[in-house]
């Protein structure tokens, strides 16, 4: 399947999210990069951790390295730069530093296997992506870390690639079900555009929290939703119909409320990746009542799975595929080791 | 057989450790197995030592813990080596001032006083990591933040949750938060850092504080994959992080 081409018509930037580490994420990436080589497309890489080291820092285990074609454009700090065995040609030193120094953007003169590491920070990957593209990249691939699923918030790229496999569990079901999980999330009612709507987005300027009190915006002065529930609680009456939380919306904000009015409003997050709920917390507030819409959602490009797990058990790869497929029948589910 | 002779050379391609006489591998190893102690356990402990990479292994001590285990201590000639000029170690690029030279720095660039939060956070109940940091005392004769003068330290303590630090450093409108995990059991600590960057992220704050990471097991390496700005492990004190929590205000224009 050529993946990438149906992507970089519709995409100029793509995250590559993991549901764990060892999901599969750099063999996604590399998939990724052959297709490219094959089509002659022009990529721009980066990375929110680090790539193309021989070890895992965290797992110690062996990680895939990462072979970049000629005039690919990549993000590489000045501690990085001597490890690689490409040829770079040093384009710019951006004012994005890292633990491992400053991160410059490279242009690959020759090919071969670079070491990858980008801001650590997402706001700064939204400007490293534009320079990337300035500078010829016909389609940037941000490389995420661990599970680290921020990466995957709408204003940082187009769409996402969910990099999954049987490092998530034991079982081939849970797998599917924690999967099906985060792309539902990533899915969630987007709030229809009309008078809530425009009065959340009309106020949501300072990140205050707003409730809809009787068709009017009530603004509260809390600067954070975190440790907030108690006062959404209080805050919260009959004639409530949405709370707009610009933060995170955790487990324990969701702990303080009166269940009774938790199921009478709809709370309102930015995107997706503002949820911090694990999947059985979840599954019972939702049967509680619990109702969720997002300004905006995530676009889920593709699906990659990995049926062989770091702890040395492995799924059959056609069983894996078809099973996810099938729970998620509108987006394209492939097993990158094939 | 190895290879006795001590070669009077050091080959940095090849090191391996120093015992009587240069690359002879001397090493001691001490560990725990659960079998009562006793000439079997002895023997186990000398198999083991042989499978770990040492050679003539010889069991210098050994004591029962209880009656089902044994403690030994054991010296072997490890047969491996290490090519020490291939190894490279990310490290924090940053002149190091002390306390003195930071009081300085902050009077002269930043002109105001610098707020720092930090916190052994979610079930870590050790406080050792970010008391060394922070506290007026400090660790080994290097005084702590709070002694600091235009530095406005706040220690939290331990077991905070990632939340209330979150909460705590917006509502104190801080430049730096510091979070120390000593805890490292079954990759814990991992799960803990990432949560809080995540949270901060989501927000929306992670572009206007320092983040630092520090404790036992971290590493600068590891902070890059954690989204960390920086990550402090053992045998660094609170002018290495003031300096780089400082200098880093300057450079992010953070004034």
């Amino acid at each position: 399947m050529y993946l990438l081409e149906e992507l970089s018509q519709k995409y100029k930037r793509i995250s590559i999210v993991g549901m764990a580490k060892n999901a599969g994420k750099t063999t996604a990436l590399n998939y990724l990069i052959e297709e490219a080589m094959d089509e002659g497309l022009t990529l721009g890489i980066t990375s929110t951790g680090r790539d193309g080291e021989g070890t895992d820092v965290v797992t110690g285990t062996d990680k895939p390295r990462v072979f970049l074609d000629t005039d690919t454009i990549v993000s590489v700090p000045t501690q990085l730069y001597e490890l690689a065995d490409a040829g770079l040609e040093i384009l710019k030193m951006t004012d994005y530093g890292s633990s491992l120094g400053q991160i410059m953007l490279c242009r690959v003169a020759s090919s071969g296997y670079v070491q990858i590491a980008g801001p650590v920070i997402n706001a700064n990957h939204i400007e490293l992506c534009e320079e990337m593209l300035a500078l010829g990249a016909q389609m940037v691939l941000i490389d995420g870390a661990i599970d680290r699923k921020s990466i995957a918030a709408p204003g940082t790229s187009d769409a996402i690639i969910l990099s999954t496999g049987a490092v998530l569990s034991r079982k081939m079901a849970k797998v599917v079900e924690e999967t099906a999980h985060t792309v539902a999330l990533y899915r969630l009612p987007v709030l229809e555009s009309g008078q809530d709507r425009d009065l959340i987005e009309e106020h949501a300027i300072n990140d205050q929290i707003i409730l809809i009190r009787d068709g009017k915006p009530v603004l509260l002065d809390v600067t954070t939703g975190l440790g907030a529930g108690s006062i959404l609680d209080s805050e919260i009456d009959d004639l409530t119909t949405h709370v707009f939380v610009p933060g995170a919306f955790t487990a324990s904000t969701v702990a303080d409320i009166n269940p009774k009015k938790l199921k009478n409003v709809t709370f309102v997050l930015k995107d997706p990746t503002k949820i911090f709920i694990g999947a059985t917390l979840w599954g019972q507030l939702r049967k509680k009542g619990l109702n969720i819409k997002v300004l905006e959602n995530i676009e889920v490009a593709a699906i990659t799975v990995n049926p062989t797990a770091p702890a040395g058990y492995r799924f059959d790869h056609r069983e894996l595929v078809d099973a996810m497929q099938k729970a998620i029948p509108d987006i394209p589910v492939i097993d990158v080791m094939l | 057989m190895a290879d006795k002779t001590a070669v009077a050379q050091i080959d940095l391609t090849k090191v391996k450790p120093y015992g009587d006489t240069l690359n002879d591998g001397m090493t001691e190893v001490a560990f725990t197995l659960p079998v009562p102690y006793g000439d079997e356990a002895s023997e186990a402990a000398k198999i083991l030592a042989k499978k770990m990479g040492l050679d003539e292994p010889n069991v210098v001590y050994s004591k029962a813990m209880t009656p089902e285990y044994t403690f030994f201590v054991v010296y072997g000639k490890c047969q491996h080596t290490v090519d020490y000029t291939t190894i490279k170690v990310a490290k924090v690029d940053v002149d190091v001032m002390d306390r003195l030279e930071c009081a300085e720095y902050i009077k002269e660039n930043i002109k105001r006083p610098v707020v720092i939060v930090g916190a052994s956070t979610g079930t870590d109940a050790h406080t050792v990591g970010i008391d060394a940091i922070m506290n007026m005392k400090g660790f080994h004769g290097h005084f702590g933040l709070e002694r600091y003068e235009g530095i406005e330290a706040y220690n939290l303590g331990s077991q905070v949750p990632n939340e209330e630090l979150i909460a705590k450093a917006k509502e104190l409108n801080a430049d730096a938060i510091l979070v120390s995990q000593t805890v490292t059991q079954k990759d814990i600590h991992i799960d803990n850092l990432t949560n809080m960057v995540e949270l901060l992220e989501a927000e929306g704050m992670r572009d206007k504080v320092i983040l630092v990471c520090g404790g036992p097991r971290i590493s600068h390496e590891l902070a890059q994959e954690l989204g960390y700005d920086a990550g402090f492990g053992q045998h660094k004190y609170a002018e290495d992080v003031a300096s780089f929590v400082l200098t880093e205000i300057v450079n992010r224009n953070m004034l």
